[in-house]
């Protein structure tokens, strides 16, 4: 049987802490502290989403910027993203209302 | 050439105490720190303020950028401030010019880890990396709008376009695909915030906002535009010229056409580069002359007299 080869679109634990520059054991800590999401398979390995590494990259960026620590970060990381919604449905509804 | 004074970037007095300086950084980094702030000048804003605020908040280095200025790596820790000042400007030119840019002034995103908890776990894994703490980080994305006119957006086309402000300025020709909407993103990849140690860049997203015009009224990909008709042209049926954004379109009117009556020209909206073009839309308005010549008077006296029609009555 041939199997075809194909790019797998996720990495695991160790790919995406070496893509990220950065110790797996905090890549994990991370996932529990559920500022970075992961998929989990039935073994219990962590996947990861190769658009991720900007997600990982933005909270480096905020933890040095505020020196905050890794549970801030994902409070900020919440805030900015709301903030990001409310304001493309503001700018939507001025859009529509400005015509 | 970007600013150099590091008190005035942070906006403080020559005389401030660290704690001014820490609390005058900290309310400049939560403005403008690229995560907070996509506009792309933002970015080097910050590197300024990390910049200031690294040197003015260890006392060290800020007594020695006191006494040599914004150069003040490239002399030699060994020198008396007294004996560089009494060296002149002069000398002190021709030493900075010589020096260059190899001030080794790089910028380096925070540099001083002051939260202890988790963190402090970890601080034994990082032994052999930089004093950061962690490898190259890639660059935060970016947002700008560019402002087109309804014929921009309908045609597309390169367009150059000026990205940022003071030092951190920077042009770009922007490729413009046709039929671009208003609110739609253009991505340009990597042209966003800059990674550090050669990660790479963010994207630049590049908001469209299609300025209001006059003839042409955007409805998502349908564009409408008036149609403004004389009664007899309403009444009777004609054909009409009427504008585009791609020249001019010839419009039959069917007779009996009132106002508010909508001609559809098909596929004559904006351009759809994954889909279906929009439709163009011609709204009839009936239009009488303002100022009646006698003879057109007395033509409609006439009509009025003759004709039974109620606009009044029920449709």
């Amino acid at each position: 049987m041939t199997y075809a080869l194909v790019r797998v679109p996720r990495l695991d634990l160790d790919e995406f802490a070496n893509t990220a520059g950065m110790h797996p054991e905090l890549v994990r800590r991370l996932v529990v502290l559920g500022v970075l999401d992961a998929a989990q398979d039935s073994a219990g390995r962590l996947w990861f989403a190769r658009s991720q590494l900007a997600d990982v990259a933005r909270i480096q960026r905020l933890r040095a910027g505020f020196a905050l620590n890794y549970a801030a970060t994902g409070l900020v990381i919440d805030l900015l993203d709301r903030i990001a919604v409310l304001e493309a449905a503001a700018r939507r509804r001025q859009r529509l209302g400005g015509q | 050439m970007a600013d150099r004074d590091f008190y005035r970037i942070l906006g403080v007095a020559r005389t401030a105490s660290q704690d001014e300086i820490q609390r005058a950084y900290r309310k400049l980094a939560r403005e403008h720190h690229p995560d907070v702030n996509a506009d792309p000048g933002a970015e080097d804003r910050f590197k300024d303020i990390s910049e200031a605020y690294n040197v003015l908040s260890d006392p060290q280095t800020r007594r020695r950028y006191d006494a040599f200025g914004p150069d003040f790596r490239q002399v030699p820790e060994d020198v008396d401030p007294e004996t560089w000042r009494r060296a002149g400007a002069g000398a002190r030119t021709r030493a900075g010019a010589g020096a260059g840019p190899a001030g080794g002034t790089r910028f380096a995103y925070g540099g001083r880890a002051e939260d202890i908890d988790l963190d402090d776990l970890f601080g034994g894994l990082f032994g052999g990396r930089s004093a950061r703490g962690w490898g190259p980080v890639p660059g935060a994305d970016q947002s700008a709008e560019i402002e087109l006119t309804v014929q921009e957006a309908y045609r597309g086309g390169e367009r150059p376009m000026t990205i940022g402000s003071g030092s951190s300025q920077r042009r770009l020709d922007v490729t413009i695909p046709p039929g671009v909407i208003d609110g739609q993103r253009i991505r340009l990849a990597g042209q966003g915030g800059r990674g550090s140690d050669g990660a790479r860049s963010g994207d630049l997203f590049l908001v469209v906002n299609i300025r209001p015009d006059r003839t042409f009224r955007l409805d998502g990909r349908d564009i409408h535009v008036e149609l403004r008709l004389a009664p007899w042209e309403a009444a009777l049926g004609t054909s009409v010229a009427v504008p585009t954004p791609d020249g001019e379109a010839k419009v039959t009117v069917p007779a009996g056409t009132s106002s508010g009556k909508r001609l559809r020209l098909r596929g004559r909206g904006m351009p759809n580069p994954r889909g279906l073009p929009g439709d163009l839309y011609a709204d009839a308005r009936i239009m009488v002359p303002p100022r009646p010549t006698d003879a057109e008077r007395e033509l409609f006296e006439q009509l009025a007299s003759t004709s039974g029609f109620d606009p009044r009555s029920g449709h």
